[in-house]
């Protein structure tokens, strides 16, 4: 009996090896690679003719046989965690549906390791670098037309130069197909055309007076879209006969970049990309070299935690992801492990994370209540426990719509808004406040009423958003202090995101106080962020993904931040950003409850050194976003290893 | 035999009943959750965009491409006919992939990490279970606090301490992945032993938890069996123990083989627990992904994957009842 069992308990084991040994792509997969180079375009229209969804299978490109028969060599990879969350979907540059992370993200520093913009924003210094373009862009007098040249050594992967053809054919496209770049920014930018083989301009929609629409949001389009090949594109409008929805959903696995990485490797357990040794960059017109990784590895971890754990251990070099008390692992664990900035709050803050006032609940149509809420809110208690201090204090970095870079924080006039800034955990001042407006409790039992109604409500934000969750309970324990009933709920995500972006119709009952993000660094901020958080243009919108989730609505801010973009007087700028500053924090329709970075950057050293830190000596600086978004990929070249 | 047939029929008339409601309400449930799928794929798409109305063109396009503004009785009628030709749509929460990716590339490792541990947990708990009950004694005091102890272990408490403990001190298996943060699959001694590697803590987390709830209903079994009349009788007819034990251990079983097949039946369900913490890939997580995401036809199809397989199980289980205990049979029959 016990034999028989010892023998099926081995079948058992070996079977079980057997089968997870299956799971994953066998070598076929990557033996057949060098053919693929070859014939990968003619049997991709051929068979996607047929089903026009093609799906995406665990690939490799163009490689010796040798390098990847078996490790990736640890120093020659860089690892990273917190970007990618779940497998691959696709290589499309025209979608925004593609889940790779590592790859695709044309945001305010678009992620430039594959595909390139002209410019490479950098959020340290605000100024936009040229990348693919040569040289800097220029308006024209009347602001209407911007006009940039094409580098000469920028090429394509395939050896064909990048030319302004490519695009202007690449916003011809984005407007044919109404991708979601195409849609939205069809009403600012009327055209972009080639004058010459190099040659882009990019014509502003006008208003009626003959200005253009919105000048900031033109000049945001050259750093935060890319670039792709109008004949590739001209392959995939074919296969797709011309259907959009076919053409965002085309996994692009032909598809034909510029960038100095591409895809090399990916399954549902990791993505790894591949240097271009034929990238056009390493000319002396841009870099003058590769970057210094061969590869660029990102294994896909379930949660935080794992990416922790490996971080922790050496398996990760650049972590995008929040780790609670991360100065632990330097200061305790003696690991080498560190941040931008060597002491709190160890990162550049540049978005709000931000309490939303839905202003049409009983009571907080009411300056007084708003603001004596947001006054008794304890906003160190949040900053040390939700973020464990990864976040500048209030007083070091008072509230305004500014993140905390020192660019945005110059833009307003501090002295001005002073007497309308509040401590936090103000209980006295709060009550005082609710008194001197006639809320008080009047049938003694503790809860302030107005008009005769007990102010109670529900603050509310994501469930397991952990940091999320920490500020809202510290929000609901201030109105307790202060006589009024805060209770907190925590509903899925997918309900919470369907109603806080529905904006035609009052916001649903548990909603009274919400949780929602403010935009980061970027070349349209502060304006963006403060567009999102006051504009009236976002109420009355079915789907809401821009802002002022709370429906706030203010003749006076829309005036002003309509007008911001077309000034280009930097005092007057200063004043309209003041005025907004003073409205903002005198009628409280949010408030600010933390800042947040762009990026979480923490770095371990076991492997690489010479990350982005404060005062690297790098010029321009290379900001901390780990080394992928905007001018932050600089930061590739500069790497070093730490044994060579 | 006309009587097995009845049986037979019985059992595969209340199967296909239960098959139809089942998959009545894997369509159903999933759409009836508040939310709109739609909305987060749109939250997606609309990063970075700064025209509002440009939004909404878009959660149109979805909304068309996907359905979910039709008619729910006219969802239903699409669903099944795409369902007869095994096509289970797009998945929201990682379209344009199909659903049939999504759980092709994931199921094989739900497979390969629960099915054998299943096994072994079940085979090693029953065995020890007998064993208690038959021996008695100190091997009976000491391994039933232990097993009460261990199956009464969280899932995710047994995983954190075994990853804790054997991957973060001791070091000896990694705490992440399938296989090799710096591998990339190939036939290769290098990547097996990998796979093996990484295999052992989510196996054992699963394996060790099972072992100890078999262990207990195994032995509560074998000791009620071994002081039936039929042993005592057997004893009286001096037939030898190891004979005598053969009778106890088979009709012991029975019970036991039920749980096993309802195991087996649910274990594309995955190993949410070990998938999670391990950060190994598998269709639990899959799965909680697409609830959270609100992914219905993910969640219809793997929940209708799940209600076949358990489905198919019990029903089989019934019918080999039927075969090895005839007092089943016969009293279905009647």
């Amino acid at each position: 009996m016990s034999k028989k069992l010892n023998v099926l308990i081995s079948a058992l084991f070996i079977f079980s090896v057997i089968l997870t040994a299956c799971a994953t792509p066998t070598p076929q997969t990557i033996t057949v690679v060098e053919t693929q180079v070859v014939t990968v375009k003619e049997t991709q229209v051929v068979t996607v003719k047929e089903t026009q969804i093609v799906a995406v299978v665990p690939t490799a490109a163009p490689l010796d046989a040798a390098a990847v028969a078996a490790a990736l060599p640890r120093n020659e990879t860089l690892y990273f965690n917190g970007q990618q969350w779940g497998p691959v979907v696709g290589w499309n540059p025209y979608s925004s549906s593609n889940n790779n992370a590592m790859a695709i993200s044309q945001q305010d520093s678009a992620r430039v390791t594959m595909f390139e913009t002209p410019y490479l924003y950098n959020m340290l210094d605000g100024k936009q670098y040229p990348l693919l373009a040569d040289g800097d862009y220029a308006w024209n007098d009347a602001r209407t037309e911007i006009t940039f040249k094409i580098k000469a050594a920028a090429k394509w992967s395939d050896g064909t130069p990048v030319t302004a053809e490519d695009y202007a054919y690449t916003w011809a496209t984005h407007v044919k197909y109404n991708t979601p770049t195409g849609a939205g920014n069809k009403d600012y930018i009327e055209d972009i055309v080639a004058v010459d083989a190099q040659t882009v301009v990019i014509k502003a929609k006008l208003n009626a007076e003959g200005k253009a629409v919105n000048p900031l949001l033109v000049s945001a389009f050259v750093s935060t879209n890319y670039v792709i090949q109008k004949a590739w594109t001209e392959i995939l409008e074919a296969r797709v006969g011309g259907d959009a929805t076919a053409l965002l959903a085309d996994p692009a696995e032909d598809v034909v970049y510029s960038g100095p990485y591409h895809k090399f490797y990916t399954d549902d357990t990791k993505v790894v990309m591949v240097r271009d040794d034929n990238y056009w960059g390493q000319d002396a017109s841009m870099w003058g070299k590769l970057p210094v990784p061969k590869y660029l590895a990102h294994a896909i971890f379930k949660d935080n935690a794992a990416g922790f754990v490996a971080l922790q251990v050496g398996q990760v070099d650049v972590s995008q992801q929040f780790n609670a008390n991360i100065q632990d692992l330097w200061l305790k664990n003696m690991l080498p492990i560190s941040t931008y900035l060597p002491e709190a709050p160890y990162g550049i803050g540049a978005s709000l994370p931000t309490a939303f006032f839905n202003l049409k609940s009983h009571g907080l149509d009411q300056v007084a209540v708003r603001k004596a809420i947001a006054m008794a809110v304890d906003y160190d208690t949040i900053i040390s426990n939700a973020m464990t201090n990864q976040s500048a204090t209030f007083n070091q970095v008072p509230r305004s719509l500014m993140n905390p870079t020192p660019g945005e924080q110059a833009l307003y006039n501090h002295e001005a808004v002073k007497d309308l800034q509040w401590a936090g955990k103000d209980y006295e001042g709060a009550k005082a406040l609710l008194d001197e407006a006639g809320i008080v409790d009047t049938d003694g039992d503790g809860w302030r009423e107005y008009e005769g109604k007990k102010l109670s409500y529900v603050a509310t934000c994501p469930n397991g958003w952990s940091d999320w969750q920490a500020a809202i309970e510290v929000v609901a324990a201030a109105g307790k202090e202060i006589g009024i009933d805060i209770t907190s709920n925590y509903p899925e995500w997918s309900v919470y995101q369907t109603v806080v972006t529905k904006s035609d119709a009052p916001l649903a009952e548990g909603y009274d106080i919400f949780m929602m993000w403010s935009a980061g660094a970027g070349p349209t901020m502060p304006w963006g962020r403060i567009r999102n958080l006051l504009s009236s243009e976002f109420v009355g919108m079915a789907s809401n993904w821009n802002g002022n989730w709370g429906q706030y609505s203010n003749p006076e801010v829309d005036a002003l931040i309509q007008a911001i973009p077309g000034e280009t007087d930097e005092a007057k700028l200063i004043e309209m950003y003041t005025e907004l500053v003073r409205i903002y924090l005198t009628e409280i329709p949010s408030f600010t409850l933390m800042y947040r970075p762009q990026s979480f950057h923490a770095v371990n050293e076991t492997i690489w050194t010479n990350f982005p830190h404060q005062d690297d000596g790098t010029n321009p600086p290379v900001p901390p976003l780990n080394l992928t978004d905007g001018w932050s990929i600089a930061g590739l070249y500069n790497l070093m290893l730490t044994t060579p | 035999m006309k009587g097995y047939w009845k049986y037979f029929l019985n059992k595969f008339g209340w199967f296909l009943i239960t098959f139809v409601c089942a998959f009545l309400l894997n369509f159903t449930l999933p759409r009836l959750m508040p939310g709109d799928p739609v909305a987060a794929i749109v939250s997606r798409l609309a990063q970075g965009m700064s025209d509002a109305t440009g939004v909404q063109a878009i959660y149109q396009q979805y909304a068309d491409l996907f359905a979910t503004n039709q008619p729910m009785h006219e969802q239903f009628f699409i669903y099944i006919r795409n369902v007869a030709r095994g096509d289970f749509g797009f998945s929201f929460s990682q379209y344009p992939r199909t659903v049939a990716q999504v759980i092709k590339g994931s199921i094989v490792w739900t497979l390969a990490l629960q099915f054998p541990a299943i096994i072994v947990g079940w085979l090693i708990g029953n065995t020890l279970g007998a064993l208690a009950a038959y021996l008695k004694g100190g091997f009976d005091k000491v391994l039933m606090p232990i097993s009460i102890f261990i199956s009464n272990f969280p899932a995710f408490g047994m995983a954190v301490i075994l990853m804790v403990v054997f991957g973060v001190y001791l070091q000896w298996f990694p705490t992440s992945g399938g296989y090799g943060f710096d591998l990339i699959p190939t036939l290769s001694w290098n990547f097996i032993w990998s796979v093996i590697v990484h295999y052992q803590l989510p196996f054992w987390s699963i394996v060790l938890i099972a072992i100890g709830g078999q262990a207990i209903g195994m032995r509560s079994m074998a000791i009620y069996e071994l002081n039936a009349d039929y042993v005592k009788y057997s004893r009286f007819l001096g037939i030898k123990d190891r004979k005598i034990i053969g009778y106890v251990f088979r009709n012991a079983m029975l019970p036991q083989i039920t749980g096993l097949a309802l195991s087996v039946g649910t274990m594309v369900g995955g190993a949410l627990v070990a998938e999670i913490i391990f950060s190994y890939p598998g269709l639990g997580f899959t799965l909680l992904t697409a609830v959270r995401g609100q992914d219905y036809p993910l969640i219809s199809a793997a929940t209708l994957i799940i209600t076949i397989m358990v489905l198919s199980a019990n029903f089989l289980i019934e019918i080999l009842y039927g075969f090895i205990d005839p007092r089943i049979k016969a009293a279905q029959a009647d």
